[in-house]
């Protein structure tokens, strides 16, 4: 083979409107033949909308695509197919029932005279796994008796098997699996890359993306702000520099909690699905953060402390001693609460008034004989408005009308009320204005100071070190690290938290 | 590992994981163990003779709804569901019955005809699911009720009798020993399964109802393919008309209420007997054989037919539950 | 029991002969029938449904008349769905009953009938005329259909816009027979119109269905331009038509019907009842009478193609009253 110098792909100039959101500005992204093109950005750079642009899903306002130096006029899902232009969507959209041939051939099936051939296709996918993935999987077995490894290979398989790919995009490839199962789809990239096929390669986990890749364009702010050639492991710092690209602000408060006695203790923790093995500690007083990326078992965790999930091994201990919490209620009995991620849908009545949501964990603190005590609910959810500056004051607002910010605070309210000592929060600031953000965080401070135990999990690294103690990071199913946040930087976490490696020294 | 934290309903989930796709299997093989024992001439050739001649026409209109569940997937509120099939078939057979008895027309048109209505029925079934986007469960009983109303106008809701050569020997005729109506309707099973299982236009079917986004991703019209599967359930309907006149001798009014109920039945009792314990067309088949035999098994027994409504209508329940029950755990 | 019959022989001269024979056919047979028997014989009894009370009463008359005399009775029960009715039929044929008793149906049992002939079973029918039948045991029907046409007349005064629900004339025989005998002699009253189009009542749930169809004829036909509703074969449809006719007050209009069983009775007997003429018949002994037929025809005796069983017209709240109470239904206030 010669060595591939020209570009096959050249998206310049990109730019995406959606209403009130530039999405893509001017962005560029260009891919040379044969090679392994990365594609990095935190969420909401535009990454996965340039790819939606490039897939014909999205019309781009202005800039141009070139593909094997023909600029694509009309680009529609199926020109762009035409143009030999794969995706492996991070989601495996296959169909559990069907054997791995009939996936393999979906759209494309061989027939003759006598119907399908069912034997012709089930061998060719069994030749073809074979020799273009190195995978020994029987074209008769149904999807769903194979492993996530298994059928992500099914699906390379489909993007490829009529052998006239050019490009083919990988969106998150490794998310669900394991590790051992990464090695094997890398092994099946690299016999694609021997094969002359170029790829983009989309990811957040640095780690992969080093080892893969030949060059890497960064992503910040829906416009690529570098390029980065001959990339190794050595440049996962620079990486992260220009992904992240501005400085931890003042918009957390002084640390000024102590904490005290260990509250709650984790051993051996496992479903054997999404997480194994996690021992931890959390202190009174104590805020602790959990970090890791989406399938890094981070959420599964956190439902899991709070009795929404069962754990398959492991056990926990409140106060030394062993509990098993078998519901959400049985957890909020013992004083752990839960404050949702999506508390539009798990958190809120968003058809109830303010009042009636403050109270509605604690019914009978204000009712007698299972009748609520009206005046006595409302002067409660008054009082607790007025502690955490709830905006309308009024309680007798129905939730549905209150902003992101306040309706977080609602919640955070109820639990108040019930005098809990656990409070776990699952991204507590999402889709939340800056100013509510930090009245958010002043909060969080003021439950850990009046000696509650807070854990809270975040895909922001921002929020993890400016607002806990210490934070464990998930990654794959497993802490990898507990760190305490005086003694580690932002460029350090997102390292450890994508599987990359910093090697200039930036942890301090 | 410690099993401190293994709750006790992880075993009952698996447990139910277990069973639950098979409930329908062991309730059925329950019944059935109980009718050959509580009438002593169940299980001779001459009842299962008859029970194949009754499924007829269930076995048909089965056809028509396992391919609609097929493009549309298995999912009984938002996947794909045709309860307009007999409904279909009784506004075909109404149509016939008139056109032959009352207007002296040529068999052949006239099955023509009726085929024809049925293709424009099952049009306005694709047209409400895909056009209009609605859920094809409440589409299709509201088309079906339409359906039958024109029947009522076509016939003055009167039975018709229809004593025609065809439908006469599609009744009593037979080959070799074969009632005719059985062959008839294993013939069509048989076009349908290789169109459906066996062409490259039938997987892609079933690839749309399996996963609409592993379809539309391989470059298939989801739209197209339940629309075409709506057209052929109406095609079904027409067909099954001729067996529905031959079975009832005639039109008659209220025939569609007891196989809309057999056919929902079979049909997703037929998922439990499949490998890949999704709705196929060999499991409808069977499934429409079983129920029969349970309406002719139940009948010889004594048992009370307002019993027999009850127990259809539980197992009705117990099927769909357990496909539910075995979605849930699977997920 | 026979007290009450005796003394109703002496008040009531009409009712004599009708009552003498409900008295022989409910206890035990008559002495000329005493050595009749079906010992050791499977006698399957197939019913359309068995919702209503004639239905329920033939088929339960049947049933106790098979056992009384010693047979093994073989019931299935159409659930009100001619199509299951005609099936149940082959059913009974794998049974391998001795003989097989058809209540009602249409013509989707002729085919079922025709092949218990060809198998040798006998089959004898209750209100159903077929040429595969040894007997078919039913009402007078002939009387009943002109009864009903004089009774309706004179309660018009010879004139006026009558309505009829007539579905089953071409279906049933004993149908066709009752309506076109009421239309024959409504020929001599040129005053009595029949409302054009005829209407057609549902097999199944037909007193919901006959509520709704009248409620939409009487928005068709304001006060004063519809005098009288018949329904043609039976009476369950008549039960919705008169609830149909007081929830809009509208109780001018003449009810008449056929069948009387107690249901009816009951409406007919309130006091300005709309629902004016209805002829009664006997069920239970229709079913009896077929089962005693059966026997007969085991025991070689030679069987009339047709075995009628009497009728009784009823008119008025006064009579419908009498005629519930000699029934054996009960008394009425």
């Amino acid at each position: 083979m010669t060595e591939p110098t020209g570009h096959i792909l050249q998206m310049s100039g990109i730019t995406k409107i959606f209403p009130g959101v530039v999405a893509l500005d001017n962005a560029n992204l260009a891919v040379r033949e044969g090679h392994i093109h990365g594609l990095v950005g935190e969420n909401g750079a535009g990454k996965s909308t340039i790819i939606k642009v490039l897939a014909g899903v999205y019309g781009r306002d202005a800039g141009e695509v070139v593909i094997d130096g023909a600029a694509m006029a009309a680009m529609t899902p199926a020109h762009v197919h035409a143009a030999g232009i794969r995706f492996i969507h991070q989601e495996l959209h296959l169909v559990p029932h069907f054997t791995v041939a009939e996936s393999v051939f979906m759209g494309q099936e061989l027939q003759g005279w006598f119907g399908i051939k069912s034997r012709a296709m089930a061998e060719a996918a069994e030749t073809f796994l074979k020799e273009t993935l190195n995978a020994e999987i029987r074209g008769t077995t149904l999807i769903r008796d194979l492993g996530v490894a298994q059928r992500k290979l099914v699906q390379i398989a489909r993007a490829l098997i009529d052998n006239k790919a050019r490009i083919v995009v990988f969106d998150e490839p490794t998310a669900p699996l394991a590790s051992r199962e990464i090695d094997q789809l890398f092994e099946a990239i690299a016999r694609l890359k021997a094969r002359g096929i170029s790829m983009v390669y989309v990811s957040h986990y640095l780690g992969e993306i080093t080892s893969i890749c030949d060059q890497v364009t960064v992503f910040r702010n829906g416009r690529d702000v570098g390029v980065i050639e001959a990339i190794g492991p050595q440049d996962t710092g620079r990486m992260i520099n220009m992904m992240v690209g501005r400085d931890i602000s003042d918009l957390y408060p002084a640390k000024a909690h102590a904490p005290a006695a260990a509250l709650l203790r984790v051993e051996a923790l496992g479903d054997h699905k999404h997480f194994d093995n996690i021992d931890l500690e959390i202190r009174r007083g104590e805020i602790v953060g959990v970090a890791g990326l989406i399938g890094s078992g981070r959420e599964e965790l956190v439902d899991t402390i709070y009795g929404l999930r069962q754990p398959a091994a492991g056990r926990m201990l409140i106060d030394g001693k062993p509990v098993r919490l078998a519901s959400p209620a049985a957890a909020v009995k013992q004083g752990i609460v839960l404050v949702p991620r999506d508390r539009r849908q798990d958190g809120l009545v968003l058809g109830m008034t303010v009042a009636d949501n403050v109270n509605l964990a604690s019914l009978e603190d204000v009712s007698r004989a299972y009748l609520i005590n009206r005046p006595a609910a409302a002067k409660r959810a008054d009082a607790l408005a007025a502690k955490l500056d709830i905006r309308p004051r009024n309680v007798d607002t129905v939730a549905r009308l209150l902003s992101g910010g306040n309706q977080q605070k609602v919640v955070l309210a109820r639990w108040l009320a019930t005098g809990s000592r656990l409070f776990i929060l699952d991204e507590p600031t999402v889709g939340v204005d800056i100013g509510a953000k930090v009245e958010i965080y002043r909060l969080i401070e003021r439950l850990a100071g009046d000696g509650a135990a807070v854990i809270v999990s975040s895909s922001d690294p921002n929020e993890l070190i400016g607002l806990c103690d210490r934070i464990v990071v998930m990654l794959r199913g497993s802490i990898v690290a507990n760190v305490d946040t005086a003694t580690t930087s932002l460029d350090a976490l997102i390292a450890l938290t994508t599987g990359g490696e910093l090697h200039e020294g930036a942890v301090a | 590992m410690t099993s401190l934290a293994q709750s006790p309903l992880a075993g009952v989930g698996r447990l139910v994981r277990a069973v639950a796709p098979s409930t329908p299997l062991i309730v059925f093989l329950a019944m059935f163990a109980y009718l050959g024992m509580a009438s002593s001439n169940f299980l001779e050739p001459s009842t299962m003779a008859l029970v194949l001649k009754q499924s007829v026409p269930t076995v048909v209109v089965c056809l028509g709804l396992a391919t609609v569940v097929m493009a549309g997937g298995d999912d009984v509120v938002v996947g794909g569901i045709d309860l307009s099939v007999p409904a279909t078939a009784v506004l075909a057979a109404a149509i016939i019955a008139d056109l032959v008895s009352n207007h002296a027309m040529f068999i052949g048109y006239a099955l023509l005809i009726g085929v024809a209505a049925g293709v424009v029925c099952g049009l306005v079934n694709a047209f409400l699911v895909v056009f209009f986007g609605m859920t094809p469960l409440l589409a299709t009983f509201a088309s079906s009720t339409a359906f039958i109303g024109i029947s009522k106008v076509v016939t003055a809701s009167r039975r018709i009798n229809v004593g025609d050569p065809l439908i006469v020997w599609l009744r009593d005729g037979s080959i070799f020993g074969v009632p005719a109506g059985v062959i008839c309707a294993c013939l069509i099973a048989a076009v349908f399964y290789f169109v459906l299982h066996r062409t490259r236009w039938g997987l892609n079917l079933q690839a749309v109802g399996g996963s609409r986004d592993a379809a539309e991703m391989s470059g298939l019209s989801a739209a197209r393919f339940i629309a075409q599967s709506f057209v052929i359930a109406g095609l079904v309907g027409g067909v099954a008309s001729a067996f529905v006149l031959a079975r009832g001798s005639g039109w008659t009014p209220g025939t569609e209420e007891n196989l809309m109920m057999e056919m929902v039945l079979a049909t997703f009792l037929g998922a439990a007997f499949s490998p890949r314990r999704i709705v196929t067309l060999w499991g409808a088949v069977l499934g429409a054989v079983l129920v029969s035999a349970l309406s002719v098994g139940f009948g010889s027994v004594g048992i009370d037919i307002f019993w027999t409504g009850c127990i259809k209508g539980s197992l009705i329940l117990i099927v769909v539950a357990s496909a539910a029950l075995s979605r849930k755990v699977n997920a | 029991m026979v007290l009450n019959i005796r003394q109703a022989l002496v008040t009531s001269a009409v009712l004599a002969a009708a009552l003498g024979l409900v008295a022989t056919t409910s206890i035990s047979p008559s002495w000329s029938d005493e050595a009749l028997s079906l010992k050791g014989k499977r006698i399957g009894v197939a019913v359309v449904g068995t919702q209503h009370f004639w239905d329920r009463e033939a088929f339960n008359g049947a049933l106790d008349q098979v056992k009384a005399l010693g047979g093994e009775p073989v019931p299935v029960d159409g659930g009100r769905d001619n199509q299951v009715h005609a099936d149940n039929h082959d059913i009974l044929l794998a049974n391998k009953v001795d003989a097989v008793i058809s209540i009602l149906g249409d013509a989707a049992v002729e085919p079922k009938f025709k092949a218990l002939k060809d198998a040798g079973i006998p089959v004898f029918t209750v209100d159903h005329l077929s040429p595969y039948s040894i007997n078919n045991t039913t009402s007078d029907n002939y009387y009943m259909g002109t009864t009903i046409g004089r009774y309706m007349a004179d309660a018009l005064g010879g004139k006026g816009k009558v309505a009829v629900f007539n579905a089953f004339e071409g279906a049933l025989r004993i149908c066709a027979i009752r309506t076109q005998m009421w239309k024959y002699v409504l020929q001599d009253y040129p005053g009595i119109k029949i409302v054009q189009p005829e209407l057609a009542e549902a097999f199944a749930n037909a007193p919901e269905d006959a509520r709704k169809k009248t409620l939409d004829l009487l928005t068709q036909y304001p006060k004063g331009t519809l005098d009288a509703i018949h329904v043609g074969c039976w009476d369950q449809p008549a039960i919705g038509v008169v609830q149909a006719l007081q929830e809009t007050g509208r109780t001018e209009i003449k009810v008449t019907a056929l069948d009387a069983g107690p249901d009816t009775l009951e409406i007919m007997a309130e006091k300005d009842s709309p629902f004016v003429a209805n002829v009664a018949q006997q069920p239970r002994k229709i079913g009896a009478t077929s089962a005693m037929n059966v026997a007969r025809y085991f025991a070689g005796q030679k069987l009339m193609p047709q075995t009628f069983v009497d009728v009784v017209p009823v008119k008025g709240p006064e009579e419908a009253k009498k005629v519930y109470e000699q029934l054996g239904y009960g008394k009425l206030h």
